[in-house]
């Protein structure tokens, strides 16, 4: 066999195959998020004993709990705060937190923040379904205008996080985004995260096709995947509401790059002039 | 080369107003510089004194969709687009939106000027090897330029990066382009280093002298005999490539959850909903092992294994 098919990407390789199929509904996003982070590991080569998958609560939180790594599916929100913990005991470790916007904008948010003004060197998932899709559907940060749920029975009315701002604003040194439909992009996305030094955070948009999208007659799984391209997301996507309608006029790709000292570097450094004092 | 417009560049607006306007058209995919050409063939009438006027299509050019341009100068000219079988000149960046809008020439006197570089849409790939035949746009230069009277089919992209500036392709077209049309060589030259970041005016201007001259020394039959060849070699390795090419797709049908996601995206429409709701492939031999199923399965359903990259011969 040459080198190429040895170095072919196999997911059977990466996840735990017993637990499949998976529980996430037919057609959901956060499966085809979980083969690109997969692949990405793939092609940068990272052992699956270096790596650590933190995860907090929601479908996706569920999606690390299939990795065949370290994984730690912790509490609701608070998956940044225990990687944060768990890197600076290993820094050998490459550690990799999946969230979601519930997780990571709602009840996380604090911890966002904080995770991103420390810029401790972590990677952190958040894919975006714009619900609370474990609990069966309810409002999250990131839902866009007018979109129904459980507790927007009238349609949302709330103005929306857009998580990358946020990211960007409390000091982030990496913040990308991108949508599941575009696959091998999002890979390169996550693999740019993963190799940056210091608080990478990607935001996946990602769907929730059980809930979210019957609820908003959003069609088929395959229609919704496509939609992420056109109107449907961008409905209010990243501009104020009662802002016009932009179609695609959310930005994907690496939107920040910022080489500030890395957290754990810095604290080292800082510690040892002290001693010396 | 055939210089078929018959326009006095000294003299444009005042003299004797040519019967009808010149229609040059320019097409191509997003990113390789159309609207750079025809802003420059537009800048250019305008300074010469014609009245100019340009319309352009280019909602999917970011994605590497198609993107054209109608330049049409004269002394009036009232309507922005060229009608089909109207075009003097097509300027064609890719070789099969070339193809695709040939019918817009004029079939008895019109130029094809085509960089004969595919770029294949990658729901157009049938074939991953590389160097490989993809089976879009399947006539080739030599039928092309043996059915229309007046083309010049060039390698602008491969004349470009042995200049170092593998980006000018589009101005070593202008340069072409320039051949056919009877304006002052230091207009456009001026023109174009208005439109090309300063930086790189020199680099752009050696390609446009390439591109230039690369017309005034064409020889027809000769091209023709090259490319005869060229085909006769691609022939070759399109059969062998096809015997290559064996890809298999792996449903893991208890991980299938028939979201149709797959069933929706194949381009070759070759998977399909069984009774059971599992997706099954109906159509082995039509797959192309494109991958787009394995990719956007949620369920990891899907996996497409291709032999390792054939030998180079
Ligand atoms: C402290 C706490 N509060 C509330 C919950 C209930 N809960 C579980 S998942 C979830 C929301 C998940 O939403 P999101 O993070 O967007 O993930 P998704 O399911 O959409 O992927 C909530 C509120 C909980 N498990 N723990
Ligand atoms: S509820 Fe929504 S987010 Fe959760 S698995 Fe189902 S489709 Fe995915
Ligand atoms: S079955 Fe899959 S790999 Fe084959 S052509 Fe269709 S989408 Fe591509
Ligand atoms: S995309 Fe995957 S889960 Fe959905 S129908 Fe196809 S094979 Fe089944
Ligand atoms: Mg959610």
């Amino acid at each position: 066999m040459s080198d190429v098919a040895q170095n072919q990407f196999n997911i059977r390789e990466y996840i735990r195959e017993n637990l499949f199929p998976h529980f996430m509904c037919p057609g959901c996003g956060h499966g085809i998020a979980l083969r690109a982070l997969l692949n990405a590991v793939h092609d940068l080569g990272i052992d699956k004993n270096q790596l650590a998958i933190v995860s907090g609560i929601g479908c996706s939180g569920r999606v690390g709990a299939y990795i065949d790594a370290n994984t730690f599916h912790t509490t609701h929100g608070r998956p940044l705060a225990f990687a944060t913990g768990l890197k600076l005991a290993r820094p050998d470790l490459e550690v990799i937190v999946i969230t979601g916007d519930g997780d990571c904008l709602a009840i996380g948010g604090n911890h966002l923040i904080h995770a991103c003004r420390r810029n401790l060197n972590l990677t952190c998932l958040m894919l975006n379904n714009e619900v609370y899709g474990m609990t069966g559907g309810q409002v999250s940060p990131t839902t866009s205008a007018d979109r129904f749920t459980t507790t927007t029975q009238y349609g949302n009315h709330e103005p929306i996080f857009d998580a990358c701002k946020l990211a960007e604003g409390a000091g982030a040194g990496f913040v990308g985004r991108e949508m599941t439909l575009q696959t091998p992009a999002l890979r390169d996305l996550i693999k740019e995260a993963i190799a940056h030094d210091g608080f990478s955070f990607i935001e996946v948009l990602s769907d929730c096709t059980e809930i979210f999208g019957r609820k908003n007659d959003m069609g088929e799984s395959a229609e919704m995947v496509l939609a992420q391209k056109a109107d449907f997301r961008s409905v209010s996507y990243g501009t104020e509401i009662g802002e016009t309608f932009k179609p695609r006029g959310m930005k994907t790709g690496v939107l920040l790059r910022d080489d500030r000292p890395e957290y754990a570097m810095a604290y080292k450094r800082h510690n040892e002039k002290k001693l010396k004092q | 080369m055939n210089r078929r417009v018959p326009l006095k560049a000294d003299t444009p607006a005042a003299s004797s107003a040519p019967e009808r306007p010149t229609n040059v058209l320019i097409v191509g995919v997003g990113g390789q510089g159309v609207i750079m050409v025809s802003k420059v063939l537009a800048s250019l009438c305008q300074e010469l004194g014609y009245q100019v006027k340009q319309s352009e299509v280019h909602g999917m050019a970011k994605r590497g969709g198609a993107v054209f341009s109608h330049v049409r100068f004269g002394h009036t000219v009232y309507s922005p687009t060229i009608l089909e079988g109207d075009a003097d000149v097509l300027v064609a960046l890719e070789w099969a939106e070339g193809l695709r809008w040939l019918p817009y020439l004029n079939q008895d006197s019109g130029t094809f000027i085509a960089d004969t570089q595919h770029i294949v849409p990658p729901f157009a790939c049938r074939n991953r090897i590389r160097g490989a035949d993809s089976g879009y746009s399947r006539e080739t230069v030599h039928e092309v330029m043996e059915s229309v009277a007046n083309s010049f089919a060039l390698d602008a992209l491969q004349i470009a990066t042995e200049l170092g500036v593998p980006k000018a392709a589009n101005t070593v077209l202008l340069g072409t382009l320039s051949t056919a049309l009877e304006f002052p060589v230091d207009a456009w030259k001026g023109v174009i280093s208005k439109f090309v970041p300063p930086k790189t005016v020199e680099a752009n201007t050696r390609a446009f002298e390439a591109g230039h001259e690369w017309a005034l020394t064409f020889d027809r039959e000769t091209r023709l005999k090259e490319w005869q060849e060229h085909t006769a070699r691609f022939s070759a390795e399109i059969a062998r490539s096809d015997v290559a090419v064996t890809s298999t797709l792996e449903i893991t049908e208890a991980w299938c959850k028939g979201c149709d996601i797959c069933v929706k995206f194949c381009p070759e429409r070759c998977l399909a909903m069984d009774e059971r709701q599992i997706a099954v492939l109906t159509d082995p031999d039509r797959c192309t092992g494109c991958r787009i199923c394995e990719w956007l399965c949620p369920d990891l359903a899907i996996a497409v294994h291709t032999p390792a990259s054939p030998v180079e011969a």
